[in-house]
């Protein structure tokens, strides 16, 4: 662990997260038997270091898809493990990505070969056993193969309620033709401080969009990076954030266009409540030589209260002419005209703004796969606002 | 029989006094019509019934009934039976039409008791086509995009959802061609019953063809200077303002003075 002094901390603009110490983190061993969240979807739940529900159908396991905790896929497949991991987010990139590297003893590993279509959600519940003082130090690690396709949800929660840090990163490899449809809802609770890292290499005319819903009640920095590998590689990164009590939630949020006629969108929406702070980076970065590339991001934020502070920083680096690209960024108030039309309808404030808020995270929300993940996000909303007092 | 009593009513906005006085009494049964030059005051008459916080009552009341208005929001005024069409409705993107119609009839019920889904698509369905809006309109974003007379279309069709017992339509024939007049009409009249009370502001006559009221309103700088009944705004349009003003001796200027 010598070299995680040398390295830089990871960047954040804005946010000032030096003080939750996520550098140093002694690695929980907590199990446990119960399955907290599935019950009889496709899909795996680790809580802890146990792995507490696991279903796949026989069709796919026959069709050569693994689904299993990190620690079994170490014992198991342990050469395809240690080939794959490491290739999109490397250990050396920050102290963070370093630390997690060296310490995860948690998490999941999914291998998709070429050509398979996973037709059901997939279900990776990854939860935290915050029942011990000692932090979660998590790998996610997904390969989707050629032409193969997947609609992911995977969700970060936190059971118990001690004091703790957690660091997550996912790495997913998209390869040539695929298709990752990849949700994630973070969830972790108020005294959980995080680190949340994901990453993924998307290839030639592969798409993969992400929907991330950050709904973390803790202090949190969160990195969402699609690289853009190949020609034609799309990805479109979502991200909806709400922020309430004293929390701090910081994001960069990232595409990098490599590949000729790639196309990356970033669109941020974040909703802040009471003394929070919220704050959206988003980089569109082009390569020279992606020609015909195209880099565009949105970055809304929406301050519920005098209190609380937002940021929506956009950055546009290009170092290609061929190629169209654009940005646009507001920290706005809600409009009281607005709250005033609803309310002249009958409905009360509570209502008027929640309704606000809830079409103003729309499009991501439409975009939750399952119907228990949408009506998730809704009652989230609700109990962020009953926090509220106004 | 539902009545809304206002007296007296003095009005300021922005630190500056708008109403001067407004007496009106408008009861369930009754079609009232307001006209009144530019900048008088009819909008801020009416924002000030519906409770909006930039409009300061500093003297006077508005009743409905035995309440008080002053006393309460602007959404128990509107769930006590008020309703406002407004001159120029929000566009609120993310809360469809429908969802948004729907939680405004549940919030006039009972948590146990709210409206089922297929009732609601029923009721919408009916009111839509009686209006001539087309089904997509009820998944659009409220008012979003809409155009101007698209959009008094879909205040009527919020009133005729919301089914309040006094209904303000403040302008809800400007910008409509003659064709949705007459659908707007329509659903005005449709409304009207002993149990349905509205208060038209207009700037046009050819409204109330349509819509004939029981009694119409001049009001002008701040005050409701005369009352009388439909041929008074047949009166009004030939004469103008400034004819009647000077009939009466009021010392008031008229922002278009000079126009003919
Ligand atoms: N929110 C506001 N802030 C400042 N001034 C206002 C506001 N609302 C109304 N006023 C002023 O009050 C006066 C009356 O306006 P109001 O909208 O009530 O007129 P109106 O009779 O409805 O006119 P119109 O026929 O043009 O709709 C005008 O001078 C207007 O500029
Ligand atoms: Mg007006």
């Amino acid at each position: 662990m010598s070299k995680t002094n040398e390295l830089p901390m990871p960047k954040f603009t804005k946010v000032r997260y030096k003080a939750w110490a996520l550098d140093r983190m002694t690695p929980s061993n907590e199990k446990t038997e119960n399955s907290y969240f599935l019950s009889n979807e496709q899909g795996i739940e680790i809580s802890g270091i146990s792995t507490t529900y696991y279903q796949l159908d026989q069709e796919l396991i026959d069709q050569g898809v693994i689904l299993m905790s990190v620690i079994d896929a170490q014992k198991k497949h342990s050469e395809l493990f240690e080939r794959l991991r490491g290739q999109v987010v490397f250990d050396e990139t920050d102290q963070l990505t370093y630390q997690n590297a060296h310490q995860f003893n948690t998490g999941i590993f999914l291998y998709i070969p070429s050509h398979v279509t996973v037709h059901d959600v997939l279900h990776l519940t990854l939860n935290q056993l915050a029942t011990s003082e000692a932090d979660f130090v998590a790998r996610i690690l997904i390969y989707v193969g050629d032409n193969a396709s997947v609609n992911i949800l995977q969700t970060l929660n936190t059971i118990g309620n001690k004091v703790t840090k957690a660091s997550i990163v996912v790495e997913v490899i998209a390869s040539e033709s695929s298709s990752v449809q990849f949700n994630s809802i973070d969830a972790l609770k108020e005294n959980t401080s995080a680190y949340i890292n994901r990453q993924a290499d998307v290839r030639s005319h592969a798409q993969l969009d992400w929907h991330n819903v950050a709904f973390n009640d803790g202090q949190v920095v969160t990195n969402l990076v699609s690289q853009l590998n190949g020609e034609n590689a799309i990805s479109h990164a979502n991200v909806i954030a709400i922020t309430h009590k004293k929390q701090t939630q910081g994001f960069v949020t990232k595409v990098i266009n490599y590949g000729r006629h790639s196309v990356g969108h970033i669109f941020q929406r974040g909703v802040i409540l009471n003394r929070s702070n919220l704050i959206f980076n988003g980089v569109g970065k082009i390569i020279k030589g992606a020609k015909g590339s195209d880099a565009q991001q949105e970055s809304r934020v929406l301050m519920l209260s005098r209190h609380a502070r937002g940021d929506a920083n956009p950055l546009l680096l290009i170092d290609e002419n061929d190629v169209t690209a654009g940005h646009a960024a507001s920290v706005g108030r809600i409009d009281a005209e607005q709250l005033y039309y609803l309310m002249s309808r009958g409905l009360s404030e509570k209502t008027a703004r929640k309704l606000v808020i809830r079409g103003f995270m729309g499009d991501v929300l439409a975009k939750m796969p399952t119907k228990a993940s949408k009506q998730y996000v809704i009652q989230a909303i609700e109990s962020k606002l009953i926090d509220e007092d106004k | 029989m539902t009545t809304l009593k206002i007296e007296n009513l003095h009005v300021t906005v922005a630190d500056k006094e708008i109403l001067k006085g407004v007496n009106l009494i408008v009861k369930t049964g009754e079609i009232h019509a307001i006209m009144g030059p530019n900048g008088t005051g009819k909008s801020t008459l009416s924002q000030a019934i519906m409770g909006h916080p930039a409009y300061q009552v500093t003297q006077g009341s508005i009743y409905l009934d035995d309440k008080n208005l002053s006393e309460m929001s602007v959404d128990e005024r509107a769930r006590a039976g008020l309703f406002l069409a407004m001159q120029y409705p929000s566009e609120i993107q993310g809360v469809t039409n429908a969802e948004f119609m729907r939680a405004a009839i549940n919030a006039r019920r009972d948590e146990h008791n709210q409206i089922d889904i297929m009732t609601f698509i029923r009721k919408l369905d009916e009111k839509r086509a009686f209006l001539s809006m087309t089904e997509e309109m009820a998944e659009r974003y409220l008012n979003e995009g809409f155009s101007g007379g698209e959009k008094k279309r879909n205040e009527i069709l919020q009133m005729m959802m919301i089914e309040p017992k006094i209904a303000i339509l403040d302008e809800i024939d400007s910008g409509l061609d003659i064709d949705a007049l007459k659908v707007v009409s329509r659903g005005v009249n449709h409304m009207r019953s002993d149990d349905f009370g509205t208060l038209m502001i207009t700037h046009y006559q050819r409204l109330l063809d349509y819509i004939v009221p029981d009694f119409v309103h001049v009001m002008m700088g701040g005050r409701i200077v005369k009352t009388g009944g439909a041929e008074m705004a047949k009166k009004l349009e030939d004469e103008g303002y400034a004819g009647l003003r000077d009939e009466l001796g009021l010392d008031i200027t008229l922002t278009d003075e000079d126009a003919d």
